[in-house]
């Protein structure tokens, strides 16, 4: 290509580049939801999703009322527990387990006190709503190591070891470090995943609107007989669409996640971005083949709908490849935002650089490469 | 009972003063109306003259702020008082088959229609199966509506607007994007239907040629209602007389003729003129005298009709005349040779959907500087057409050329050489009409030395000065169909597609439109194909191609169509009596064949016609019905049109 055809062919592009922006800013409801998604959406999501076990109202049947119960009942509370009382029998514990106002109760049985100084084992019930099951699987787990603690400090009393006897002893302790999110501070992960939810939904839906709307409104014959290939035809629908994003990441990140949520960037932003707008052409190129397939802007949101969910779920985000099966996994490695997950973890919350996370990026470009001219050759194919 | 006796002296419209407003924008202008039971009523009126508002209006659908309004005697001034008309009158509103649900079948929507009147089922089926006959669906009655062709889904419509046999019908537009024998057919049967139930229509249209099917007209522009009356009367209200002629050469006539005859446009290679005020004469004489240093090969006076009074009228309103002031159409940068090379060329070109056969071994040249009309019904296969020579779509097989370049091969340089402009007038609707251009010069590669000049070129031609800053989608369809065509005339095209570029566009931004085409072919030497279901539009054409079902039918000149249906099937001759349908069955029995009503006049062809005028003199004085005019006159290109193809429907039936 000599130097005046590459100039036009660049030419194209800013136009229909510029026009596609234009049309945008003038379209205040999509701007609307554009802002919506990158602001309060992912603030939502931050502040309000919490995977840990938190104030988790918890009730005791109390058949003892000893020293014993009450010191034991005295350790079930926050930020783990909040006890809310007693209650006189089962039927009761059960009726506000079933209407969710407690998420467990507590069972002493009566002979607990005694049990205990006889040297015999004490058994209390725990009975935990596990209809959320990481929040049931935490508050068992966190009340089996309540009553382990009490019962080893009981048996230590018993024994009557000091303090400085009880370090001698051949006990194992375990001693871990939390890397990455020293605090466990769910908001950083929560903002970081819907963040990324944000980013493949409105890569995906923005071209394949903006395609869409062409066809609803018959401009695309008037491309199609224009002098326009198709890839200058779709190329600028990704690229100002693109760029609408990656402003929308940055108004996000700097705004809302790093002074609101205070999440340390210990990477490279720089790499960071230049990974999400691989990410935004990939993910577009789904965005595409959804628009040769669909007639009207209704049917391309419920397909964005239809593929975000197993594209999310997929990922990786939620949950660990190692803990999925074999079949899933391999599916897995065909999901770009997998890749993209995998990538911005490590950059952001890691300080990974491009000597890390190069498999990933392979895996990303070949993907999104693979995408983006399927969805132009299904295009060219329709109006060739 | 004949006809003119249905209509009664009693009013079952009765408007005055009567305003509507969107937001700050008058759409009904003090508008006083009066129709009387049994009368067709005609609104005749460019886009956005008013039509619509006041329909829905009558209809009882929107409210309006001033005047009054009774129907059938109810004066309809609440909610509450509209909801008792609306049982009585049957509205179909403006769009092919809007009304209608296209995953419903032909037969379901009907029977919907109907639960909804609360038609009981005894009086559905006894008319369903009368209404499916008559208009010819009761072969398609388990077809989805959606699937039906624009005047299958007209007539669908019609039935569903008539099910509960309503006093009074408001029928908005329902023949635009119809073809012509649709179209007859559709009149037809709505004037058969009107004269059984002795029913009154209110109907609108935007086309000229359809005024002369109403009993009585008015004619709307803003808001306002110009003038009402009898078609008659409203053309003898121009007070004038065409001239048409022939002259060589063509363009000098024209330029000599302008200077003194605002009023004046192409047809082919014809001249008409509309000269004002003095005898058909004098007009004669004055337009001979106009024409110094012309040779005038062929010149005739002929009665104005209703397109010319409209213009006429427009011209004496000072608002209106400042939009049809003659503009002056710029040239392009480059002229291209007048050489007639051969611009477009079709050879056996075919296309197919699956099974179906759209387009069949089509052949075709058009040269440069021609305008070339493609005509046909719905579904005949005019776009497919357009759109394997423009490179949209690959032809099944066959072959072409255009501006110069093989179709199969070289489509890149034929995107870059051709401009097009489809039905919709494909505008970007949220860009400004400026940002339009600009946008279409830069994907046509406009040089960036030359492009101020070539946007100010595109204003000029398309005649947009005034309006660079408007949203497209803002724009009045007359102004947005110019816009499209400066847009693609913006790299200054070698041949140039228009696929249906003028419906729902008023009379005088079509003379305008039209003024612009002829322009390009006769001055810059541009190939126009252009497709249309008008014939005023498809006279203007240099030649045409009939197609039907594929195939090109007939491919000539015009005037050569019409001599060629003359020497094959005669005159055609235009019967006015004292009562249309009695004198029409008198005739079907007496086995004159072709005959049909046109308003309120019987036509037909005739080879012989002295033999068949005697005939049939003798026949209507037999039944004693009064003969009021019988005259002859040569076909139209739509007689042609629907001559052709019956011709061949009766014969594939065969």
């Amino acid at each position: 290509m000599n130097r005046s055809a590459l100039l036009l062919w660049l030419d194209r592009i800013i136009a229909m580049t510029i026009k596609e922006l234009k049309q945008l800013i003038r379209d205040p409801v999509l701007l609307l939801i554009i802002a919506y998604f990158f602001t309060a959406d992912v603030y939502m999501a931050a502040s309000g999703v919490t995977l840990n076990l938190h104030n988790a109202p918890i009730m005791v049947i109390d058949h003892n009322h000893s020293s014993a119960s009450r010191e034991l009942i005295y350790r079930f509370r926050e930020p783990y527990f909040d006890f809310k009382g007693e209650i006189s029998n089962k039927n009761e514990a059960e009726n506000l387990l079933n209407t969710g106002k407690i998420v467990a109760v507590l069972d002493i049985p009566e002979n607990f006190q005694s049990f205990l100084f006889q040297g015999k084992q004490a058994a209390v019930q725990f009975q935990v709503d596990t209809s959320n099951t990481t929040l049931g699987t935490l508050a068992s787990g966190y009340a089996t190591e309540i009553t382990n603690d009490f019962g080893q400090d009981f048996v230590n009393k018993r024994l009557g070891l000091t303090d400085e006897q009880m370090d001698a002893a051949p006990v194992i302790q375990n001693r871990y470090r939390v890397l990455y999110n020293p605090n466990r501070i769910d908001s950083w992960f929560m903002s970081i995943s819907e963040l990324m939810t944000v980013i493949t939904m409105l890569s995906m839906m923005l071209p394949a609107a903006a395609a869409v709307r062409e066809k609803e409104r018959g401009t695309i014959e008037q491309l199609a007989v224009s002098p326009l290939s198709s890839l200058q035809i779709l190329l600028p629908k990704v690229i100002s669409m693109g760029l609408v994003i990656l402003l929308g990441v940055a108004f996000c990140l700097f705004v809302i996640i790093i002074p609101v949520f205070h999440l340390p960037i210990k990477g490279s932003i720089g790499l960071f971005f230049a990974i999400t707008a691989l990410y935004v052409f990939s993910a577009s190129g789904i965005g595409l083949f959804i628009a040769t397939i669909s007639h009207t802007l209704a049917e391309v949101t419920l397909l964005v709908i239809l593929l975000l969910f197993p594209l999310v779920l997929l990922s990786g985000a939620w949950t660990p490849p190692e803990a999925m099966p074999p079949v899933i996994r391999w599916v897995m490695t065909i999901s770009p935002l997998y890749y993209y997950t995998e990538m911005s973890n490590a950059i952001l919350l890691k300080g990974a650089g491009i000597n890390i996370i190069w498999g990933s990026l392979t895996g990303l470009t070949a993907l999104g490469g693979i995408f983006f001219f399927f969805g132009v050759w299904r295009f060219r194919r329709q109006f060739g | 009972m004949g006809e003119t006796t249905l209509v009664s002296g009693q009013a079952v419209i009765k408007i005055s003063g009567l305003c509507k407003s969107y937001k700050k924008k008058l759409a009904v202008d003090t508008v006083a109306l009066t129709v009387k039971r049994g009368e067709i009523y005609g609104l005749i009126g460019p886009d956005g003259a008013g039509k619509s508002s006041l329909m829905k209006t009558i209809a009882g659908v929107m409210s309006f702020e001033q005047g009054s309004l009774e129907v059938f005697d109810v004066n309809v001034d609440s909610e509450a008082a509209a909801e008792k008309i609306k049982g009585r009158l049957g509205f179909m509103p403006q769009g092919l088959g809007l009304n209608l649900y296209g995953d419903l079948s032909v037969e379901e929507n009907i029977d919907f229609f109907a639960q909804l009147r609360q038609v009981s089922p005894q009086q559905l089926a006894e008319r369903k199966e009368k209404l499916l006959t008559m208009t010819w669906l009761d072969k398609f009655r388990d077809r989805p509506m959606k699937n039906l062709s624009g005047g299958m889904k007209q007539k669908l419509g019609l039935i569903c607007t008539l099910i509960h046999e309503p006093e009074l019908v408001i029928l908005d537009e329902p023949t635009t994007g119809v073809d012509p024998i649709s179209r007859r057919n559709f009149w037809a049967i709505l004037a058969e239907l009107l004269r059984e139930h002795g029913i009154t229509a209110l109907i609108s249209t935007a086309y000229m040629d359809e005024a002369a099917r109403f009993h009585r007209l008015s004619l709307m522009f803003n808001g306002q209602i110009l003038t009402s009356g009898e078609p008659d009367v409203i053309c003898q209200q121009a007070q004038g007389y065409l001239v048409q002629l022939t002259a060589e050469p063509q363009l000098e006539a024209l330029k000599l003729l302008k200077v003194r005859y605002p009023q004046i446009e192409t047809i082919g290679s014809r001249i008409r003129v509309f000269v004002n005020n003095i005898s058909p004469d004098e007009a004669l004489k004055a337009v001979s005298g106009q024409l110094i240093g012309v040779e005038i090969k062929n010149i005739q006076v002929f009665d104005t009709y209703l397109e010319d009074a409209f213009i006429n009228l427009l011209r004496k309103d000072p608002l209106a005349d400042q939009s049809i002031k003659e503009a002056i159409i710029p040239c392009f940068d480059n002229p291209l040779p007048d050489n007639q090379g051969i611009a477009i060329e079709a050879k056996q070109l075919t296309r197919d959907f699956g099974k179906f056969r759209s387009v069949d071994h089509i052949n075709f040249s058009v040269r440069q500087g021609e305008i070339f009309g493609l005509l046909g019904a719905n579904g005949a296969g005019k776009t497919t057409a357009i759109k394997m020579l423009t490179g949209i779509l690959p032809p099944s097989s066959g072959e072409g050329t255009v501006a110069g370049a093989d179709m199969r091969f070289a489509g890149q340089l034929i995107k870059e050489r051709i401009g097009y402009m489809s039905q919709a007038f494909s505008l970007y609707h949220d860009l400004t009409v400026m940002e339009n251009i600009r946008l279409y010069a830069s994907i046509y590669g406009i040089n960036r030395k030359i492009i101020k000049q070539r946007l100010a070129w595109v204003m000029q031609i398309a005649g947009l000065a005034g309006v660079s800053g408007q949203l497209a989608g803002s724009l009045p369809m007359g102004i947005r169909q110019r816009l499209a065509l400066g847009c693609a005339l913006v790299h200054q095209p070698v041949v140039l597609f228009l696929d249906e570029p003028t419906s729902g566009v008023d009379p005088v931004g079509r003379r305008h439109f039209w003024d612009i085409l002829v322009h390009l072919a006769r001055v810059e030497h541009v190939a126009i194909l252009v497709t249309t279901h008008y014939m005023s539009e498809a006279e203007r054409c240099d030649h045409l191609a009939l197609m039907h079902a594929g195939r090109v039918i007939a491919d000539d000149s015009p005037a050569n169509m019409i001599q060629a249906l003359q020497n094959e099937a005669g005159q055609m001759l235009k019967i006015t009596t004292d009562s249309p349908s009695e004198a029409l069955s008198c005739l079907e029995q007496a086995n004159i064949k072709g005959s049909g009503l046109y308003g309120r006049h019987i036509q037909l062809l005739a080879l012989d016609t002295e033999t068949v005028e005697n005939q049939i003199r003798v026949l209507l004085e037999k039944h004693s019905i009064k003969l009021i005019s019988l005259e002859a006159r040569p076909p139209t290109l739509e007689d042609v049109f629907v001559y052709r193809v019956l011709e061949l429907e009766n014969r594939d039936q065969a």
